[in-house]
């Protein structure tokens, strides 16, 4: 654990719901790196792009989507959430472990709700440490 | 269609663990339909897989290939560059899949991917249920169109034992007791006399009891 | 059937007496005194003891042995066959082995699933069920044929016997099932132990509508209970089984020291409302792991001295 870890984070979020990166609280600080994922619905997060994500170097995977039952697509963040937990297993049973993803709900553009959900995801990470497949 | 289900990264870990450069190849027939095999699960494991070894400190280099059908000969072929390339194929085939694989590349392991489970049908959105032993003598016709061969866990032909509970199979209760199934669509179907008729002992020659099957079209062969 | 009684228990049953049979479980081991010992608490008191075959798919010392040591002490065995682990070659080969030892008498049984058992990973048979099996036992007996239709040297001559159980679902397809064995070829019914008299008695009605009491001797089924808590278990976690609220209320309301007297009592009072009904011919009392109570329960209910 250095103490110079700065985390890259790959944002997939759904248009619906979030606007821009540049928006956050977070962002041009040094607490970490985002990039960032454009989605017409959060249920394009299938579980290959997540895992891609890990692949590609990402320390941690946020995913944003917006509150159950305001899906402009009815059921596309019920099937985000699903596919998110399928996979938050997955890197349970190959070592990676599941803390590094995280899904969160959010009405649009409440990005204190971002913010937050991206502040969690780097405790989790404070504590498991830099993606160790890279 | 045949069902089956992947097996755990662990044990696949375990099965790949003497190669450096492997092919997964998927098919996209049976096990595509039951999110076992096909060409996302394909692309999921490789993933997966690769995370794991490089985690591990592990070399490996991982291929991804599906084919339209495993069991078939004529599509297997396509892969063939593909596995010549690799030390080992991981098919995500069901057994019969990777069995052709095993008799088409001699000399590359053919290893499975996936436990193959049983012939079965989507009861719906996620839920894949068994409904044939392929004992290779039907008798739905008597049964009301619902197999005690495969779906009563007893095989009983003439009716339910007493086990049963609220409808459920003693073994599960979370399994429809077949012969509860059977009673009531006989009753729809205006064919209760049926349960009267004393069903003989079952030849089970025509089952895998008598050996691997074969079935040979004369009228197909050139 | 012949004019030489095929077994005591058949015999009993022919000249119109009240049976009364009772249950033996083979042990865990080898030990024949242990068959022994429960083979002496049972003389005299009964006709006939069944002897079950690895009860609940636990794994225990052959019904087949086991009767042919209860035969040993003078004792007459109801040999209790299932379907579970033996085909049909190696289940016809043991009834023939067995009435070489003597045994007369056979209850065809479905037999609980393996996954209940001791060792669930094993594989089971079901090569044929016990409707066939009922059927392959009468055709020996009758035609003096195996099931391939070879002509057996000396066939087996059994007293063939069924379960029944009036308190599984559907209702109305118990009685459809009964009429079936007896087609097939049961001479007597033991069923599962009754304590919902009034289903019970709807179920005989429904059996002498069809006329199958006059095709089949049927013995009821009792177990005495011994607490309350027991009453609970069996009618929640035992397959088939139907425990009105009024028994368990009555179990439930004597003190637990009274508890088992209450439970003989109840026992004794569905003996007696049995030997009113018409078409039972006998009762099948099922004291598990407790068989030194028979006797008692026999006297008591005022069916001894046995004929």
């Amino acid at each position: 654990m250095t103490e110079n870890f700065k985390p890259k984070i790959t944002l997939f979020h759904c248009i619906n719901a979030f606007g821009d990166a540049d928006e956050l609280a977070l962002n041009g600080k040094d607490t970490c790196e985002i990039q960032t994922v454009k989605m017409a619905c959060s249920s394009m997060v299938k579980d290959v792009f997540l895992l891609r994500a890990f692949e590609a170097g990402a320390d941690g995977v946020v995913v944003l989507v917006c509150p159950e039952g305001q899906c402009r697509f009815l059921e596309g963040n019920i099937r985000a959430k699903k596919r998110v937990a399928w996979v938050q297993n997955l890197l349970d049973e190959i070592g990676l472990d599941g803390r590094r993803l995280s899904l969160g709900n959010m009405a649009a553009g409440d990005n204190a709700a971002a913010d937050q959900t991206i502040n969690n995801l780097l405790k989790n990470l404070a504590e498991v440490g830099p993606n160790p497949a890279v | 269609m045949i069902v089956g289900e992947q097996k755990p990264i662990a044990e696949i870990k375990a099965i790949i663990a003497p190669y450096k450069k492997i092919l997964i190849m998927g098919c996209g027939t049976c096990v595509k339909t039951c999110f076992a095999g096909g060409e996302d699960e394909v692309a999921v494991l490789a993933s997966a897989l690769r995370l794991a070894c490089k985690k591990d400190g592990q070399d490996i280099e991982i291929e991804e290939i599906t084919v339209e059908r495993q069991c078939e000969d004529e599509f297997i072929q396509e892969g063939a560059p593909a596995v010549s390339r690799n030390e080992a194929v991981l098919s995500l085939a069901c057994g019969a899949g990777v069995q052709a694989l095993a008799r088409r590349f001699v000399k590359t392991p053919a290893l499975p991917g996936v436990n193959t489970t049983f012939i079965g049908v989507l009861e719906k959105q996620g839920v894949f249920t068994e409904e044939c032993s392929g004992c290779g003598n039907c008798g739905l016709a008597v049964f009301g169109g619902i197999c005690p061969v495969t779906r009563c866990a007893k095989k009983l032909l003439n009716g339910p034992c007493g086990g049963s509970q609220n409808g459920k199979c003693e073994v599960n209760p979370d399994t429809d007791c077949a012969w509860q199934l059977i009673i009531e669509r006989l009753r729809i179907l205006g064919q209760m006399d049926n349960l009267r008729i004393y069903i003989p002992p079952k030849n089970w020659q025509p089952s895998l009891s008598g050996g691997p099957r074969k079935m040979v079209r004369e009228d197909h062969m050139i | 059937m012949n004019e030489k009684p095929i077994s005591k228990l058949q015999e009993i049953l022919a000249k119109g007496e009240f049976a009364v049979t009772a249950e033996c479980g083979p042990p865990r081991g080898t030990n024949p005194e242990v068959i022994r010992k429960k083979g002496e608490v049972l003389n005299g008191y009964v006709d006939a003891v069944n002897v079950t075959d690895n009860q609940t798919a636990i794994v225990r010392m052959s019904s087949i042995a086991a009767s042919a040591h209860l035969l040993q002490m003078g004792l007459e065995p109801v040999m209790q066959m299932v379907v579970r682990d033996r085909n049909r070659i190696a289940l016809q080969s043991d009834i023939m082995g067995a009435y070489s030892l003597g045994i007369r008498n056979i209850l065809c049984l479905s037999g609980d699933h393996q996954s209940f058992g001791s060792q669930p990973d094993a594989l089971n048979v079901f090569d044929i069920d016990s409707m066939n099996l009922i059927r392959t036992v009468q055709v020996m007996r009758d035609e003096g044929k195996d099931m391939s239709g070879f002509d057996l040297n000396d066939p087996p001559a059994m007293f063939i016997g069924a379960a029944a159980n009036p308190f599984a679902d559907p209702f109305e397809y118990r009685v459809i099932r009964l009429a079936k064995k007896i087609d097939a070829g049961a001479d007597f019914i033991q069923t599962q132990c009754i304590y919902n008299m009034d289903r019970f008695k709807e179920w005989m009605k429904m059996a002498r509508e069809e006329g199958l009491t006059e095709k089949v001797h049927i013995l009821g089924g009792v177990t005495p209970l011994k607490s309350a808590g027991m009453a609970k278990f069996m009618n929640n976690k035992v397959a088939g089984m139907d425990v009105p609220e009024a028994v368990i209320d009555r179990m439930a309301d004597v003190p637990k020291e009274k508890a088992v007297k209450e439970g003989l009592k109840i026992c004794l009072e569905t003996i007696a409302e049995l030997r009113d009904i018409e078409g039972v011919h006998g009762v099948h009392i099922m004291a598990i792991e407790w068989e030194d109570i028979v006797g008692e329960i026999v006297e008591s209910a005022g069916l001894m001295p046995r004929p």
